[in-house]
């Protein structure tokens, strides 16, 4: 008598011990399942920018790339390219810095015409990013206007995303490629 | 401790309880169809006919209309040409054709590269009539095709007249259901006669995937059976609309539905009752699956 | 008494009922390609002598038919069945087909045919049976130079498909491309045109400069493109029959995303000068140029709508790229795309009812479709990279090309074409020489 009321009881307290489990459970995988797909979501978007940061900290600040490996030298200390933000044209702090130094150079070399060239990255459409190309090329000739250099002195050329720097399909080598260079015209 | 396990066992409690009242509700809903039927046969072939096609039946409706209204304005200058008329007119709407063809000829020369130019020096257009086999399906077939080079008008007349006998009644049967209750329009077949039905017209019927997706895809098709499901006769309700400019793609479903209904010969049809769907309409509607 | 009555009654009913004519509805059918049988062209000893001697090609008959068959497998819509398996000679099944036969191997459709050499030309015979029905569905004739057989193909193929389907073929058609070569970071690119089926492939330009987004115009004698010759990216018609080019327009600065009007009159294009891009007309004939937009920002990849009323454009003047609709003369300027991401190379179809597009998303590239007024949209394909969709002539069939991403050396970078079924069905790579980008499809050459 007693013997099978604790087994009554004992089944009972098992049998509420699993639907309590079971409950938990499964609510625990519900709502893991569900912040994992968000989670991975938001990093998904962002992903251009957060996967690549730590690795190559040293080389892109946001996305814009600050490092200096493609860069070459239209004469001692002055560098021949800016970069750009994804799909933006506005020159950052470091960028007018290098355009005052080609100014520089080029009132002292007054000889001398040069062609801005505007680049994008690969992550965009062929024709869009011609015109972006232009525009980026655009805001560097712009800056070296207003530091006295005659426009005649500058003309401009997109290549959009034709002419890339840097073959790589990752978030540094795209932000490499998104630059204005200026070149020699003669 | 102890009042925590209370008020655990309190939720659970509660929560078997909700379970227990809500689960006999989910079990129901699936279950609540399939008894009817077998109660009621033909409410219930009356109520599987909506989720399947509720597109299709509002257009059938419509057309219904429509075609009462084409009916009665016909009815008032309905006179069947005399045979002959539709010869001769087949035989011009071929020359017709020639010329067009001739036409497309000249087009090839203005293409860019240099040596090659497409002529076309004629165009065959055979009108099918050998008695050969004389099978009432290639008859009718025959029949059909050569309903397609005919003027239109003449089409509708010749269709409408040899529709008459039957298919007046059939009309007003299908009037008088519709204002009644529709319950009687479906008494047909029951719902597992009819699903084997369609089972077995679904896996035969391959849908033209370039039909255009935003058009009205409804064909229907009205059989004259065997008892053993042989397909004796069919014949296409809105004939007219084949021809019309800008429809092409109607003939096209027309003639998949028409091939569906052959490759599927013999038809699933009831064991018994012969009476009842020796004559058979079926309403091929692609939309649905080009929809989705 | 009254027993008996009703009964008698309900007689009658059921009398009616008996009458009452059975519908059921067929809302569901199978999606599978139309499986149909492509016979060999019959050929007869003597034309097959001749034109081994011409064409060098064994026989001829069967080159054709193959062609045929190609095509329509490709359509995703028919699915040729193997020759292995026909019972029936090619020259009597031109006569009359056994139906039973053709049927047993499942066959819905037949193509039979013959080839004749008359008076130096080739004349070829097709019919297309209805295998179930048991009847003729079309049967047609064609002479032409023998060096045309090809095409012979393509427009039997045409024929087969608008009898079938409802709709006008593709297959009697062109595609101008972009072939690239060479590295990434330094790509040749050079025009190059081929028949719709990768045929008759030839390079249009050397490939001393780049060059870019070739279009067609209307009759698909001329294109419009994009190349920097002398370093000046200026828009450029080409006449392929002749292979003159000329400027189009005279632009101080960056002219570039070209096409034709739907009449051919017209080239539309943006031009870019001091960072705006802005969108022009040129008028060929009296070479009148018309600004179409003025706004700040970068108005481009033009595309008219079949009727030449509207155009659609990509502009960022929300701040990122999206697709708006103006009126042909500039005005009524609507934007049409809201979905999330970014939308680009609108195109119009050449029925005139979807726009497809270019979409990025969270880092991938779709190829879409939406109606006129941005809704609807439909993503047909997900990738990489991927951009510039084209229409086929019937409105059927999207083009487009495809980037790979490269490794992390970057290395492994190509460039395809693909094409994809309106209804997201039937991807299929295009088979090309070289890489290959921004494809332009023909109109059908022979109407």
């Amino acid at each position: 008598m007693i013997l099978s009321k604790i087994f009554k009881n004992g089944f009972l307290i098992i049998a509420a011990c699993l639907v309590l489990t079971a409950c938990a459970t499964k609510k625990e995988v519900t709502t893991t399942t569900t912040d994992d797909t968000t989670t991975s979501a938001s990093t998904s978007t962002t992903s251009t920018t957060t996967d690549a940061a730590p690795k190559i900290s040293g080389q892109m600040q946001g996305d814009t790339y600050i490092g200096d490996d493609t860069v070459k030298y239209l004469a001692d200390g002055v560098p021949d390219r800016v970069f750009f933000a994804t799909n933006e044209s506005i020159l950052t702090t470091a960028s007018r810095e290098t355009l005052r130094a080609q100014a520089a150079w080029l009132r002292q070399n007054s000889n001398i015409n040069v062609v801005v060239e505007g680049h994008a990255d690969e992550r965009g459409t062929r024709e869009y990013n011609l015109a972006l190309g232009e525009r980026r090329a655009n805001s560097a000739k712009d800056y070296l206007m207003t530091y006295g250099i005659s426009s005649d002195r500058i003309s401009v050329l997109s290549y959009g995303k034709e002419r890339p720097v840097d073959a790589g399909s990752t978030p540094l080598a795209w932000s490499k490629n998104r630059r204005s260079v200026t070149v020699k015209a003669n | 401790m102890n009042r925590s396990l209370i008020i655990s066992s309190v939720l659970h409690g509660a929560l078997i309880f909700i379970t227990a009242m809500s689960l006999p509700f989910l079990a129901k809903k699936p279950l609540d169809i399939p008894p009817i039927v077998s109660v009621e046969l033909i409410q219930i072939a009356e109520k599987t006919n909506i989720p399947f096609a509720p597109k299709a039946k509002k257009i059938i409706e419509k057309k219904k209309k429509k075609k009462l209204k084409e009916k009665e304005k016909k009815l008032v200058s309905e006179q069947a040409p005399p045979k002959k008329v539709k010869k001769t007119k087949t035989k011009t709407v071929v020359s017709l054709d020639e010329k067009k063809e001739k036409i497309d000829s000249k087009n090839p020369e203005a293409v860019p590269l240099p040596d090659k130019k497409v002529k076309k020096i004629h165009t065959k257009k055979e009108n099918k009539q050998n008695p050969e086999k004389i099978n009432e399906e290639v008859k009718q077939v025959s029949e059909f095709e050569k309903k397609e080079l005919v003027d239109l008008d003449n089409i509708a007349k010749l269709i409408d007249k040899a529709k008459e006998d039957t298919a007046d009644v059939i009309k007003k049967n299908n009037d008088i259901t519709q204002d009644q209750d529709r319950n009687i329009v479906t008494s047909g077949l029951s719902l597992s006669e009819e699903d084997a039905l369609k089972a077995q017209i679904f896996g035969c019927w391959s849908i033209p995937l370039g039909l255009p997706y935003n058009e009205d895809l409804l064909v229907r098709i009205k059989l004259m059976l065997e008892p053993d499901g042989s397909v004796v006769k069919t014949e296409i309700l809105d004939h007219v609309r084949m021809n019309k400019p800008g429809q092409g793609f109607y003939k096209v479903l027309a003639e998949s539905a028409l091939r569906a209904i052959k490759l599927c010969q013999p038809l699933r049809v009831p064991t018994s009752g012969y009476e009842r769907w020796k004559e058979l309409q079926l309403n091929f509607d692609a939309r649905e699956m080009l929809e989705g | 008494m009254k027993k008996n009555l009703i009964i008698l009654f309900l007689m009658i009913i059921f009398q009616i009922k008996a009458f009452a004519l059975i519908e059921v509805d067929i809302t569901r059918g199978n999606l599978n390609p139309l499986p149909l049988a492509v016979s060999p062209l019959s050929i007869d000893d003597k034309s097959k002598i001749s034109f081994e001697k011409i064409l060098k090609k064994e026989n001829i008959g069967s080159e054709i038919s193959i062609i045929v068959e190609n095509n329509l497998r490709t359509s995703g819509l028919f699915n040729p069945l193997s020759k292995d398996a026909f019972l029936q000679a090619p020259d009597i099944a031109n006569l009359k087909p056994r139906f039973e036969d053709w049927n047993l191997i499942k066959a819905q459709a037949l193509i039979t045919g013959k080839v004749t050499y008359v008076n130096e030309k080739l004349r070829v015979e097709f019919r297309l049976w209805d295998i179930l029905a048991a009847k003729e569905m079309m049967a047609l004739a064609f002479t032409t130079v023998p060096s045309n057989w090809r095409r012979v193909g393509h427009i039997i193929s045409d024929k087969v498909y608008e009898r079938l389907t409802g709709e006008k073929g593709y297959f009697d058609t062109r595609i101008i491309y972009v072939a690239e070569e060479g590295p990434k970071t330094q790509r040749k690119k050079r025009l190059a045109i081929m028949d719709q089926d990768g045929a008759n492939n030839k390079f249009l330009t050397l490939g001393n400069e780049l060059v870019l987004t070739p279009r067609f115009n209307p009759a698909s004698q001329m294109v419009t493109y994009l190349s920097y010759f002398k370093n000046l990216p200026r828009v450029y018609l080409l006449d392929i029959e002749t292979g003159t080019q000329e400027v189009v327009g005279d632009f101080p600065g960056m002219t570039f995303a070209p096409r034709f009007s739907p009449d051919g009159k017209k080239i539309i294009m943006s031009f870019a000068k001091d960072g705006k891009s802005d969108i022009y007309t040129m008028d060929l004939e009296n070479r009148l140029v018309e600004k179409i937009t003025n706004h700040p920002s970068i108005d481009t990849s033009p595309s008219y709508s079949p009727n030449g009323k509207f155009i659609a454009f990509n502009s960022d003047r929300s701040g990122y790229q999206q697709i708006y609709i103006m009126k042909s003369d500039g005005s009524d300027v609507r934007r049409i795309s809201f979905g999330n991401g970014i939308y680009g190379t609108p195109v119009w179809s050449p029925r005139g009812d979807l726009i497809a597009f270019t979409k990025l998303h969270k880092g991938k590239f779709y190829i879409g479709v939406m109606r006129t007024d941005g809704k609807g949209e439909r993503l047909l394909t997900e990738n990489y990279y991927q951009e510039a969709p084209s229409w086929s002539p019937n409105g059927r069939v999207l083009i487009f090309y495809r980037e790979t991403k490269t490794n992390a050396k970057g290395e492994g970078f190509s460039a395809k074409l693909w094409s994809i079924d309106l209804t997201g069905y039937n991807e299929r790579l295009v088979e090309t020489q070289t890489d290959a980008s921004d494809p332009s499809w023909s109109s059908l050459l022979s109407n």
